[in-house]
């Protein structure tokens, strides 16, 4: 009999965890969402995913607690195991224990890419240098029949620094992280700068880079280098990512 | 209140392991990512924690709603009804797998809890091995999303013709082994007559109303939530891993030549664990370094298989089945793929 009793009691628990659980992960999704923090995640061309989300875990977690009011009404052939609920709070406590930050220069691993990801689309081609921005110029600069085609056109971009040992005292990347749907194919493009105020830029800043374009060698292929007029400390965008 | 699976009651002490190696790999790598490069062990977490989480939001809500899809046909479709329409033959059966999905539409975060709620319901193997491998394409969404990515064209069509191959090749296969039970894990398997219908003892006597019904629905879906759940999240957790300390561009070097490019994308797609109904644009990334066989056998091995629907099969399928669902798949879309490629003459 007491055995039973137990089991009642451990059934009670696990259904409070879950409504818990279901709840936490509900109003994390909301929280990204109002913070725009969503951003730093998956691309927003996707958003209405979390919008789904957030309802369904808000529906479930208001029928577990319902559940847990009115005993009689559970459904309790199922037992969820506390290491069953404890990975599914994983998600949760990461969430709490790290603040939220997007992919920047510690996640680059393997360097830099210079050629631009995805379709090539003609707008890049039409729109004015000063409104291309990194992804733009690598897809302009990929199509030019002669490298030195853009020579001389005003550059106005911005990202975050990128610094490897090979590269020269004067040089940095300005780089951004390309996403087609969510950080799982995060790709890390970037356009080398000259400049002589280079070296007070630390990495993983971010900057805005103005200053002329023009196609030389860098490290080993031909890659649009800005020479850098102004190099300016700027906040992270609210849309951290580039999208293809 | 009657506890009907015994098995659920007593929690297995493998789950804590898993649970407790996956937390000390996740440790002992940051820990060593941060000691090689000097970094600050922080930043590491932070980047690893931002790839987890990244691929946790975007495949939640698809798993949310497969979990509802459980819950809702489990009590609202009947035993009876699924056993009326089955086609004799293991090749009809998998042919009418593939098709399921558009009864079911779910991707490959969702189809695992539909997949194993239709097994408990019956459902023969073939038909249910066709369905989880092409029920991840087999819907509006993802014909959408691929369409409008590629446009109507070669890409498309060939997605569409591979997926239905290599589902029907692969559920012939998996539907030859004779006993059910060889291949599924007890609790996928179909249920005695008496505990098919053992739910109607929670309800009050009469038939149960609407309301009474979409209610259960929704708290086998959460269950389901939570049992599938997990394996979303350690799938989530490993390609995260993987992707933190492997560099996508040293395996971007590799892909080139008309047989290592197809192997290369099929590696990625299962690294990367990108939801089917957005991995269209994933491909995108890629269509211009890429031959085209490479680019349709990402797409098709992609909602097949990956780490974390690998995972998932684990809670459903005996582990030499599961090796069976990722390798066939995995050396069918290859040669497909190589074969476009030889066609195209690359």
């Amino acid at each position: 009999m007491s055995a039973e009793h137990q089991h009642h009691s451990h059934i009670d628990q696990a259904a409070w965890a879950k409504s818990l659980i279901l709840f936490g992960l509900g109003i994390y999704l909301a929280v990204l969402i109002l913070t725009g923090n969503l951003a730093n995640y998956i691309n927003l061309r996707f958003a209405w995913l979390a919008y789904i989300g957030t309802a369904l875990f808000f529906l479930l977690g208001l029928v577990n607690l319902y559940v847990c009011l009115n005993p009689r009404r559970a459904h309790s052939h199922h037992q969820i195991s506390w290491d069953n609920l404890l990975i599914v709070a994983f998600p949760l406590l990461l969430a709490l224990l790290i603040p939220s930050r997007s992919l920047g220069v510690e996640a680059v691993s393997g360097g830099i890419g210079l050629s631009p990801v995805g379709v090539e689309r003609a707008s890049a081609l039409t729109r004015n240098p000063l409104d291309r921005n990194i992804l733009d110029w690598l897809r302009v600069f990929n199509r030019a029949a002669t490298p030195a085609a853009f020579n001389g056109q005003s550059v106005d971009v911005s990202g975050f620094v990128y610094r490897e040992p090979s590269m020269g005292e004067d040089e940095f990347m300005v780089s951004r992280f390309t996403m087609s749907c969510c950080v799982a194919d995060a790709y890390p493009i970037g356009m080398p700068v000259r400049s002589s105020a280079t070296g007070e830029f630390t990495p993983g800043a971010w900057v805005r880079v103005r200053g002329e374009v023009f196609a030389d060698l860098f490290q080993g292929e031909f890659a649009p280098i800005i020479l850098a007029d102004a190099i300016a400390l700027i906040e992270e965008p609210a849309q951290p990512y580039l999208y293809p | 209140m009657r506890i009907d699976h015994p098995k659920a009651a007593s929690p297995l002490p493998i789950k804590r392991v898993v649970f407790v190696l996956l937390a000390a790999s996740v440790l002992s790598a940051a820990i060593y990512q941060a000691l090689r490069a000097g970094d600050d062990l922080y930043l590491t977490a932070s980047v690893f924690a931002t790839r987890f989480l990244g691929i946790f939001i975007e495949a939640v809500p698809f798993l949310l709603l497969g979990s509802l899809t459980s819950g809702l046909i489990e009590t609202f479709v009947k035993t009876d009804d699924i056993l009326r329409f089955l086609p004799r033959s293991r090749l009809g059966a998998a042919l009418g797998g593939t098709l399921l999905g558009l009864v079911f539409p779910v991707c490959e975060c969702g189809v695992v809890p539909v997949t194993r709620r239709l097994f408990r319901k019956g459902l023969p193997l073939s038909m249910g091995v066709a369905f989880l491998l092409a029920a991840p394409f087999m819907n509006p969404i993802v014909f959408a999303s691929t369409y409008i990515a590629f446009g109507f064209g070669g890409v498309l069509i060939g997605r569409a013709l591979l997926t239905v191959l290599v589902a029907v090749i692969v559920a012939t296969v998996i539907g030859s082994f004779a006993d059910p039970r060889e291949v599924l894990k007890p609790t996928s398997a179909k249920a005695g007559e008496e505990h098919s219908h053992h739910h109607h003892h929670h309800h009050p006597p009469g038939r149960p109303g609407l309301r009474a019904k979409l209610f259960s629905a929704m708290q086998i879906g959460a269950d389901d939530f939570f049992e599938m759940g997990r394996f979303l999240i350690l799938g989530s957790g490993l390609a995260a891993l993987l992707q933190t300390f492997v560099p996508q561009d040293s395996l971007l070097a590799l892909g080139s030549g008309p047989i290592m490019s197809v192997l290369f994308m099929q590696i990625l797609a299962f690294l990367l664990s990108v939801c089917s109904t957005v991995d269209s644009f994933l491909a995108l990334a890629f269509v211009n370094t890429f031959s085209t066989g490479a680019i349709i056998s990402f797409l098709s091995f992609g909602p097949m298989v990956d780490i974390k629907s690998t995972l998932m099969f684990t809670g459903v399928f005996r582990r030499k089945i599961v090796l069976y669902l990722v390798l066939l798949p995995f050396v069918l879309n290859l040669l497909a793929g190589v074969l476009i490629n030889v066609a195209l003459g690359y």
